[in-house]
Parts: C-alpha cells; structure tokens; sequence
C-alpha cells in the first residue's frame, strides 16, 4: 500500500494521478495515458534525489544519479527540478539514445556511455 | 451457503440457474494472471471489441491506434472513405510501424510507412513501394539482380482486421472465423442505437482513469444500481428507482433509470423519459443521459489482472460545453470516483483469498447474465 509521502505524478489535463512506490511505475503510466489520450504527465511529488546542476542535459542528470544504470523514473523525476515533463524527458533520452550518448543496459533504465 | 476458501475447495462453474447456489464467478477468475492471459485470446481475441468513433476521423487517411490486449491496430479512413483497420505491424520484419496515436489526437498519413526500412503501404493495407535496396542484389555475391522477382503487393501487405459499426461506433474482431457477427453479437442493441443520430454528435471531453482492480469488478459494478442508494447519494436524489428496470439480452443489458422530474425534450438525445446505460459484452458500454442531450461510452480497458483504465468519452452537439454540460461532466466523474472506491475496496477483499466464490442475489440478473458470459468464453 502506497504511503501518504509516496512520489506521485499527474496529469495536468484531466487531473488524473499515480502514486508510486517504483519510479519506473510513472513511465508506465505515462506511456499508457499518453497512448490514449495524448496528454503528458508531471511530477507532482518526486522522490528524494540528489542536486543537479541547473539547466543541465539528460545526460547529466543520469550521470548525477550516480547510479551504474538508472531507471527512466527516476531520470524524469530529477529532470523534474527543470520544470520537464515526463514525456520531455523520455523524449530527449531517446535522442541521446540515438547518438550513441546513452545505453540501455536493461529494461526502462539508462546508463552513460 | 459462501463458499469460503477454507480448505474445501468448493467451487464450481457458474450455474445457469440464478437461484442456485453457484451463480457467481469463482473469485480466482478476478485476481489470477494466469486468467488474463487465457481472457486475452478467449474473450478480448474473440468477441467484437470496441475501436473508437468514426467521427474522429473523418478525412482520407486520419487514423488512430487502439491496443487490445498484446495486439494494437491502426484504424484509419481509406481512400474510398471507408474505415479500416491494419496490425501495427510490419510485413518486412514485424516493426511496429506508428506511435501511439489516440483517438482524441488523431493522425493523418498519406500512406502507412515503416521507418525502420521504408515499407510503404496504400491505406488499404497493399505494398506501395520498398527502397531500391529490395529490389536489386547488390551486396549479395551470390545473386544477380535478375534473380530479385520483387514483391507482389496484394501478397505483401499490411494484415487486415475485421472492421464493423453501429452508426459511427467502431469495433474489431481479431478471430479469424469470429463465432458471430456484430449484428448478432449487439443483437437489440444495434437496432435500439442506430435509430438515435450518434453521428450529429462530436466528441467533446476524454478521461481516462486507471484503477486498482480487475476489469470485471468494475463491469459488474456498472451493471447494477443496488449500490447506488448507499454509495451515489447526490446522484440518487434525482432517480426513481422504483420505477428502474433491468433488461437482459444475449450480450448486452441495460439499465434504465427514471428521474422523478422530467426533463425537456430537447435535452435528451433519445425519446425515452429516462436514462438507458447499456453494457456491451465485453468491456463497452453506451450511456444515454436522461438529463443531458448528449451521449458517453466508457470502454473498461484491461492492464492485466489486477488494473484497467477507463476511458471515458463524453459526446454533444458541440465539443465546446455549455456551463450545464461542464457540470454534467463533472458530475459524471464524481460518480466513476465514488464506484472506483467501491470497486477498489471490493477487489482488496477479492485478493485476501477468503472468497472461493460468492452469491447473487435474485435481482442481480444482468450481473449474473456478465458472469455466465464471462464462463462460457472460459470454457470454448
């Protein structure tokens, strides 16, 4: 059972909201949301991560997380502190996926090259 | 007598007879994946499924997709102006070929291409064209272009999935010898809806909810009112539901609601004085509002065993809503909120594993024709 302080992600256009004790839980909920309706999904609550430094890439923040391979949720709600949503930040990880800048070492999770 | 899980084991397939004991669905059918994964190809493979609304897409090749299960089409207006629908996938080597597309935010394409290798196909699903690096053998020693036949494009192209309609309403059938018709598998339903004008009305409002239970809870959950005195009590102010009554059909039921002030005429869609929420079997429904000149369909979409979205679509005569339509929308939703918990809070009981299988009551008759489908689909 999710707890009162679980992070939590919404969406803006129809209020619908997740709460999640996985991160990668509002990646699959952005994608099944966006599917149907097109509309993009924010952090409302994100979890506890570690500073960024400001405006930086995608690449930095997976780097930042400090993690060997880190999970899609986890990248998006730390681009969250950017103001990026859910779908901008998959968006720019499949970018840098495609120059070769990011690996996916397993399912849903990226790692820097 | 329940029948708990306490060691006995004693469940039995749903009975044909209401008054018997085992009227229900053994509860298992409600939390085990192994169930979803046979409803995937017994039900959802089998049984015509809803699609989405033609209106949305009206010109030459607007198109959406729709994910059933493990299996997505592409729905799409052809050149002759009929709809269609096409596997997302690939013939070359199985690509998933467009992204997700809703129905609300729909696409258009001239032609339907794969950007993995440039297989390009009409919007009737033909081959229309391969890069040249299909057509001639150069990199490979052991050809010469001459050997190359090419691909017949009636042979090539994209797999076809059964289409039909109720008025601007679009269903699927994966099977490839579906055991009905649409016709016979709406039966009333489809003569009841296509003498209302569905079509003159546009799509105004989506939401779209996920919640934490099986799909059938939430389906029985829609298929009988004895809830709504305790647990809709805004709602049940304005119904009677004394005078409600509940028809049975092959594969649909309908629960019709009198409200104790009538309405206008021209704020009802349909002729009755009251409000009809039709459930069709599998996981469509169709509400006739008594109290708005508009219509909404929720279609109760699987996730797995444990969790279903519910898109709800709200049509009027306009997509821009009047304050009263807002409301009424809003109203809507407070009423999905309130059944969400119920189902919620059923379905937590449900996966305790207490339950080898519950009772109906004499009353619940369209709830009992859900679970007999539900069993003959199990056992075909």
């Amino acid at each position: 059972m999710a707890r009162n302080d679980s992070p939590v992600a919404s969406c803006p256009d129809c209020e619908e909201r997740r709460t999640a004790e996985d991160p990668n839980e509002v990646v699959r909920f952005y994608r099944r949301h966006h599917a149907v309706t097109g509309h993009d999904v924010v952090w409302e609550r994100p979890p506890s991560l570690p500073d960024l430094p400001p405006n930086a890439d995608v690449e930095d923040a997976v780097a930042a997380l400090g993690d060997p391979d880190a999970a899609l949720g986890t990248v998006a709600a730390a681009a969250s502190e950017w103001g990026w949503t859910v779908g901008e930040t998959l968006d720019a990880v499949h970018d840098r996926r495609l120059t070769g800048a990011l690996w996916e070492p397993r399912d849903d999770h990226v790692a820097v090259v | 007598m329940t029948r708990w899980n306490d060691g006995a084991e004693e469940v039995s397939a749903v009975s044909p007879d209401i008054t018997d004991e085992t009227n229900a669905l053994p509860a298992r059918y409600f939390t085990d994946p192994d169930v979803w994964e046979m409803e995937k190809e017994k039900i959802f493979s089998r049984y015509w499924v809803y699609a989405g609304h033609e209106n949305c897409i009206p010109e030459t090749g607007d198109y959406f997709t729709r994910t059933v299960g493990d299996k997505q089409v592409v729905v799409a207006r052809d050149e002759d102006g009929d709809v269609r629908a096409f596997y997302n996938v690939c013939a070359h080597r199985g690509s998933k070929m467009v992204e997700d597309t809703p129905m609300t935010d729909p696409g258009n394409m001239g032609r339907i291409q794969c950007p993995y290798h440039l297989w390009t196909y009409d919007l009737d699903g033909d081959l229309r064209s391969t890069p040249r690096s299909f057509e001639e053998a150069s990199l490979n020693p052991d050809l010469d272009d001459a050997d190359v036949s090419g691909l017949d494009p009636d042979e090539n192209g994209l797999m076809e999935v059964r289409t039909d309609d109720i008025g601007p309403l679009v269903f699927l059938n994966f099977a490839d010898d579906p055991p009905l018709t649409l016709a016979e598998q709406a039966g009333k339903l489809k003569t009841r809806l296509e003498s209302l004008p569905l079509s003159e009305y546009e799509h105004a409002r989506r939401y779209v909810s996920e919640v934490e239970c099986n799909w059938k809870t939430f389906g029985g959950n829609y298929s009988e009112c004895d809830h709504c005195q305790a647990n809709h009590q805004d709602w049940i102010r304005g119904i009677q539901l004394d005078e409600s009554e509940l028809e049975v059909n092959d594969y649909h039921w309908v629960l019709h609601y009198t409200h104790e002030e009538d309405v206008e005429d021209e704020l009802r869609i349909h002729d009755e004085h009251e409000a009809q929420f039709h459930y069709f079997w599998p996981n469509f429904t169709v509400n006739m509002y008594g109290t708005a000149d508009g219509y909404g369909t929720y279609i109760v979409d699987p996730i797995d065993e444990g969790r279903f979205q519910l898109i709800a679509d709200y049509y009027f005569a306009e997509s821009d809503l009047s304050e009263d339509e807002e409301e009424f929308v809003r109203t809507s939703r407070q009423l999905q909120e309130e059944d969400f918990e119920l189902c919620e809070r059923q379905y937590e009981g449900l996966r305790s594993g207490a339950l080898g299988q519950g009772q109906l009551g004499p009353n619940e008759h369209t709830l009992h024709r859900f679970h007999r489908l539900a069993q003959e689909a199990y056992d075909a």
